[in-house]
């Protein structure tokens, strides 16, 4: 009993520690204490280290989804819904959720890493000592990137996603390629991509967040580095998967 | 002048600093010594604010900074080097990037004025044409030597060096040591080294500490240590 109770303790204190955590990395983005050049070169990482392996999950997934629904929809006579499904499902769930899942294994994962080595060998502390705050420096310039980086490499999942559904479309299921794309076009509200960014925009900060926190409180060597990694990116995967279903629930009640 | 006074430090039930007092000149060269694991390091984060003591206090300049919050040490601090003891060299900068930090910092020198000022660092620590080089290409004893350079660009008022001869060949040991002692003396800032290395110890010091169990074992000057009637002291001084 006492064991749980001393958890429960530990375990608070942590989800206060990390709220104060963001809450002082936006105080510095509020008060403008950013530094774009570092902003600029986390930007380029996190893209970079991403994009190709987005690009391959997007189109395989584009691809599955026509082929997948040019069956179902045979079925009932329907195969001339295959862009709508194709468009909708990547727009409103798959590519904000696949990316961010994605990003999260690669870009969270490095940052986790990156921070956490700098913890373990004193380069965090040697910051201070140098007189710069590590969160300006070190913190603040990985999460914005982040927010940066997941909307464009969502945007670029779903283009791409959509190009796999009219590869499916216009060589297996014969439906002209102009009818696809207006399709397409057509079916795609503000709505429906307003609500898949809704949702990139929170997977974004949760992420950078856990991320950034997990590498900032990194302790314990070589060891704590893997450690606070797989924590981390685990965090990463759940609070994405879960956050996901309550805001397409709220999503839904309100717009539809 | 750095005051501290009845300073203790407990990690985990682990009491690594037990009632320290000791004060700090200015102008001197300070050596802490002490077995591995007495509390060197704990002691010399204490005064740069990385740590804060349990009990205790610690002025600098007659001002108590104990209670300083990090803002207020991250502002001090500008006027103090660290050198670390593993050197904690950023990663993702090469040589010239890492010694030049403190100088795009805080102070508005052009490039070239930087770029001189790095080159005549590296020309001072004997190590010339590793620009480039990142921290993961450089021997444990070169990077101590950038870490070294970064920490004085700046001209500090008070230098510390964690270990700064440890992981050295014997003449590289004394060239740095000799290093720290000019820069102490044309500074005129303070340093405070700590050390297993008697020998480059007695060399350049003005006064020395022993800490032994996280207490103070002996405190003064190399002529008073050597004359110290304590078995301790004159087995660890050889
Ligand atoms: N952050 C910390 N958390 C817990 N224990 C610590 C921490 N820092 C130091 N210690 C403990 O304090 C003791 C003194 O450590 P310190 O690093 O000051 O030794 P040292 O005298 O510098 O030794 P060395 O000569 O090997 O560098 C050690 O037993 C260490 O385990
Ligand atoms: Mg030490």
């Amino acid at each position: 009993m006492n064991d749980v109770i001393r958890r429960s303790v530990h375990y608070l204190a942590a989800v206060g520690d990390s709220l104060y955590f963001l809450g002082s990395v936006f105080g510095h983005i509020v008060r403008g204490r950013v530094r774009f050049v570092e902003v600029v070169k986390q930007v380029y990482e996190q893209g970079v280290q991403s994009i190709s392996i987005i690009a391959l999950t997007s189109l395989a997934s584009g691809v599955v989804l026509a082929l997948q629904g040019y069956v179902a929809l045979t079925r009932f006579g329907a195969k001339d819904a295959i862009a709508p499904l194709v468009a909708l499902s990547l727009v409103r769930e798959m590519s904000p959720v696949f990316t961010a899942l994605i990003f999260s294994g690669k870009a969270g994962a490095r940052i986790t890493a990156e921070l956490g080595t700098m913890n373990v060998s004193d380069q965090m502390l040697a910051t201070r000592t140098m007189g710069v705050d590590p969160v300006e420096f070190l913190v603040v310039p990985r999460l914005l990137a982040c927010l940066i980086v997941l909307p464009i490499l969502t945007l670029i999942s779903e283009l791409i996603g959509i190009a796999g559904g009219y590869l499916v479309a216009v060589y297996e299921a014969n439906i002209p390629g102009v009818f696809y794309l207006n399709q397409t076009l057509k079916v795609i509200h503000y709505v429906d991509f307003f609500s898949g960014f809704i949702k990139v925009f929170f997977f974004a900060v949760l992420i950078g967040w856990i991320c950034c926190y997990q590498g900032f409180v990194t302790n314990g060597g070589s060891l704590g580095v893997g450690k606070f990694t797989t924590k981390a990116v685990a965090y990463s995967y759940i609070f994405v998967i879960i956050s996901n279903t309550i805001l397409t629930k709220i999503i839904l009640t309100f717009w539809g | 002048m750095i005051e501290i006074s009845h300073v203790t430090k407990t990690f985990n039930g682990q009491r690594v600093l037990d009632d320290v007092s000791l004060t700090i000149k200015d102008g001197e060269i300070f050596v802490i010594l002490g077995e591995s694991g007495a509390g060197k390091s704990v002691l010399l984060k204490h005064m740069v604010g990385l740590l804060k003591p349990d009990r205790g206090q610690i002025r600098l300049d007659q001002r108590d900074v104990t209670p300083l919050t990090e803002k207020e040490w991250l502002a001090l601090r500008k006027t103090m080097g660290y050198l670390f003891q593993e050197g904690a060299l950023y990663d993702f900068m090469n040589v010239f990037e890492n010694i030049a930090f403190p100088l795009e910092e805080h102070t508005s020198l052009t490039h070239e004025q930087i770029t001189k000022k790095v080159r005549d660092i590296l020309q001072l620590i004997g190590l010339q044409g590793v620009e480039q080089k990142y921290p993961a290409e450089l021997s444990g004893g070169m990077k101590k030597r950038v870490a070294l350079a970064r920490a004085i660009i700046l001209d500090s008022r008070i230098l510390f060096c964690d270990e700064p001869t440890s992981g050295l060949d014997p003449i590289r040991s004394r060239d740095i040591s000799d290093l720290i002692r000019n820069v102490t003396r044309k500074l005129h800032c303070t340093t405070i080294i700590t050390s297993h290395d008697i020998a480059n110890s007695f060399r350049i010091a003005d006064r020395l500490v022993i800490i032994k169990d996280g207490k103070v074992a002996a405190l003064g000057t190399q002529a008073e240590l050597k004359v110290s009637p304590d078995q301790f002291i004159q087995a660890f001084i050889g």
